[in-house]
């Protein structure tokens, strides 16, 4: 029997929940409720190993600043910052909508009847294809970590069939080049059918939630799909403290 | 009422020119051995008619192949040619007096472009349509679909004043053409194997 | 058209007004394909939003593009909302016709306009629109509409609209308002629907099914197959305000003549 190659995750209690890690090729969704610091156990992955991190809402520089304050270097991580990208665009002026009072004046009917008929798209005003941005970078990392925090963005932007066909072609090439994927999304804001397709095809699907109990909150991490390893599956409250996630009681539930 | 002559291949041209000057569909039922002897004769009396407008569909034989002795006719800008071979032949040598249908099968589309042909031309000019020949049609059609093909061209023909010559070969003939044939002609002329 | 006195008909023109043939005419737009038009009784009815349906590489485009330079030639000034194909390939594709003429676009007589530019510049999202992005682009076709004063309109392709639109409240409610607006204007227009070749016996003339319900027309570019070569047709399905002929003629795309029709053979389907 071959020895099945692990990455660990950058959170201790969490390789020993798992036992061993993420496994080499593994697609993990991370879903969770706003509250539940999902964003900051992203960062925490990127912590160890050689990572590609994905930052959508966050600048580089954000994320960079974070990761500092809890102590985690940066040195290892390649950064692809589609959020910086996003607001040159918006600071461009491309996609600003016209106000109502310009739509109704004849000269802007005019200016626009003559844009539409007489130019093609021109490269300098076409949209950024953010979704090749994403597919292209995935398919050119040597990394062996790649996080994407967070598709929350993608969906917002692209339609959801579309985004789920790239997701799908994503984690063909994580599988075929053994890097681990995780993917982040924020729970409840999408369509349950896409959230359930994404469950399905992600090989590990880590659950944060946030519990009220009484007057105060409770949180969660759940183990609710472990490919292959249906024992690992598990289920721990935590903390985070100022070095990170720490992993309090752990129960198993098979 | 149709008029049936029985003819030999000797005075062909001027059987033809007959039935032609005083009917308006004629058919021509020819054994395949006649065949190259009729298309002479045909292009004889086309020669004598220059100023007329002239269609030639044909299912025969390539566009090309079928005037190596009759340059002058190619060359006669008042004739127009509709090849429905060549295309699906893959041959494509491109004339500008000669329309090309991709298959003739394209019933349709030959009956535009025959339609079509004599739009935009002189009205005080005779108009004549050669169908090079309605057998052949057979081999890439069901019968029936030729026959109504047969039904529409001649119903169109008559009423913009044009007068056919419709050529079939006795060997491809079936009783759907035949029928079709003796309905829609004014005058049929059957030529006998020459060496009886 | 004729009380401006601008229009200069061409003697070879086949849009000659016979006297006593106007009663008839004044309500239809006439296509300007004679067979067309013959199957319409005269042309389509004024003011009809009409849903031309086929499979791609149909003939829709061409058609459309046809209808608007006969228009021209009549004197109708007419629109191209282009979705799916960017301008210069539609032009380009457009220019080996022999119904094309230049002029008319140099003229404004025919416009043909980039909707995504457009939508672009509106500040639309590419992918998506919600129900403020939907009511401005349709504010904004009206403007352009009435700023030009067309009487023919086309989109090309409704399809490639609706993909953006995100629920059938909002096709129906797009479509039906487009529709009526237009009218409004005496403006005639055909929206193209792109389907997936269709399976024999399924009546589909839409591809999210609600479009053809709202349209006061149909006009289908199918084929039928005869010993394996294809044969265009065309069928009028449904056309408010006009009676017209049900039956399936076949079409030839000719470079020289553009659309011709002619009965479809029978025998053979």
């Amino acid at each position: 029997m071959t020895d099945v190659e692990y990455i660990s995750t950058g959170i201790e209690n969490l390789d020993k929940l798992l036992e061993g890690g993420i496994q080499r090729g593994f697609t993990t969704l991370i879903l969770g409720s706003p509250g539940s610091s999902i964003e900051i156990l992203g960062k925490q992955i990127a912590s160890t190993d050689d990572v590609l991190y994905i930052t959508t809402e966050e600048t580089k520089d954000d994320v960079a600043q974070t990761m500092e304050r809890f102590g985690w270097g940066i040195s290892n991580i390649d950064f692809l910052d589609i959020s910086s990208k996003f607001t040159q665009q918006i600071l461009k002026g491309i996609g600003r909508p016209m106000n109502s009072f310009e739509q109704k004046s004849k000269s802007k009917i005019l200016e626009l009847i003559k844009e539409g008929s007489s130019s093609i798209l021109p490269d300098s005003n076409r949209k950024f294809d953010y979704l090749a941005d994403l597919l292209d970078s995935i398919k050119k990392t040597t990394r062996k970590k790649i996080i994407l925090n967070t598709l929350d963005f993608f969906i917002s932007e692209y339609p959801e069939d579309k985004v789920f066909r790239i997701i799908q072609e994503i984690k063909i090439q994580n599988s075929g080049k053994k890097t681990a994927l995780f993917i982040i999304l924020t729970k409840g804001v999408h369509s349950e059918i896409l959230e359930k397709k994404l469950e399905g095809i992600s090989d590990c699907v880590i659950e944060l939630e946030v519990l009220q109990k009484g007057s105060t909150f409770e949180r969660f991490l759940t183990i609710k799909k472990l490919r292959n390893y249906a024992k690992r599956i598990g289920i721990a409250r935590y903390v985070v403290e100022s070095n990170g996630f720490v992993l309090e009681t752990v129960e198993r539930i098979m | 009422m149709i008029l049936i002559t029985n003819t030999l291949i000797d005075g062909l041209k001027e059987r033809i020119a007959n039935a032609v000057s005083t009917n308006q569909s004629t058919g021509i039922i020819i054994p395949s051995n006649n065949y190259s002897d009729l298309i002479c004769s045909l292009f004889e009396y086309m020669d004598t008619k220059p100023d007329a407008i002239w269609v030639y569909l044909t299912i025969t034989k390539p566009f090309e192949s079928l005037f190596d002795d009759y340059s002058n006719l190619i060359n006669n800008q008042n004739i127009i040619f509709i090849d429905c071979i060549s295309h699906a032949a893959g041959i494509s040598k491109e004339k500008s007096n000669c329309i090309y249908i991709e298959s003739p099968s394209q019933l349709e589309s030959i009956l535009l472009e025959i339609m079509n042909s004599y739009k935009n031309t002189d009205d005080k000019k005779n108009k004549y349509l050669i169908i090079d020949s309605l057998s052949s049609l057979v081999i890439y059609n069901d019968a029936p679909l030729v026959t109504e093909f047969f039904t529409h061209l001649i119903n169109r023909t008559r009423l913009s004043d044009i007068t056919t010559i419709s050529l079939t070969i006795e060997e491809e003939l079936n009783d759907n053409i035949r029928k079709i044939l003796y309905l829609k002609s004014d005058k049929i002329i059957k030529l006998k194997e020459s060496f009886i | 058209m004729e009380e401006d006195g601008a229009l200069i008909i061409n003697e070879k023109s086949n849009y000659k007004k016979m006297e006593g043939d106007s009663m008839k005419e004044n309500g239809k737009c006439k296509t300007g394909i004679d067979e067309l038009d013959r199957k319409l009784d005269g042309g389509i009815p004024k003011g009809n939003a009409v849903l031309m349906v086929g499979s791609s590489g149909s003939g829709k485009t061409t058609l459309c593009m046809q209808y608007l330079i006969n228009g021209a030639e009549m004197g109708e000034r007419g629109v191209f909302f282009t979705i799916t194909e960017p301008l210069f390939k539609l032009t380009k594709n457009i220019e080996n016709f022999g119904f094309y003429k230049k002029k008319y676009v140099e003229d404004g007589l025919v416009n043909i306009i980039d909707l995504r530019i457009i939508s672009e510049r509106l500040g639309l999202n590419s992918e998506k629109y919600n129900v403020e992005d939907a009511s401005a682009l349709l504010e904004v076709l009206k403007d352009i509409a009435d700023e030009l004063e067309v009487k023919r309109l086309v989109i090309d392709s409704i399809t490639a609209l609706c993909y953006r639109l995100q629920s059938d409240e909002m096709i129906r409610d797009f479509i039906f308002k487009l529709g009526s607006s237009l009218a409004g204007m005496g403006c005639t227009t055909i929206l193209t629907s792109e389907i997936p070749p269709t399976k024999p016996g399924e009546l589909k003339y839409s591809k999210y099914g609600i479009e053809e319900f709202i349209a006061d027309g149909i006009i289908f570019l199918g084929d039928v197959n005869r010993r394996g070569d294809i044969i265009r047709t065309l069928q009028i399905i449904k056309m408010r305000g006009t009676s017209h002929s049900r039956t399936k003629s076949a079409m030839n795309i000719s470079s020289k003549n553009g659309i011709e029709l002619t009965p479809l053979l029978k025998s053979g389907e």
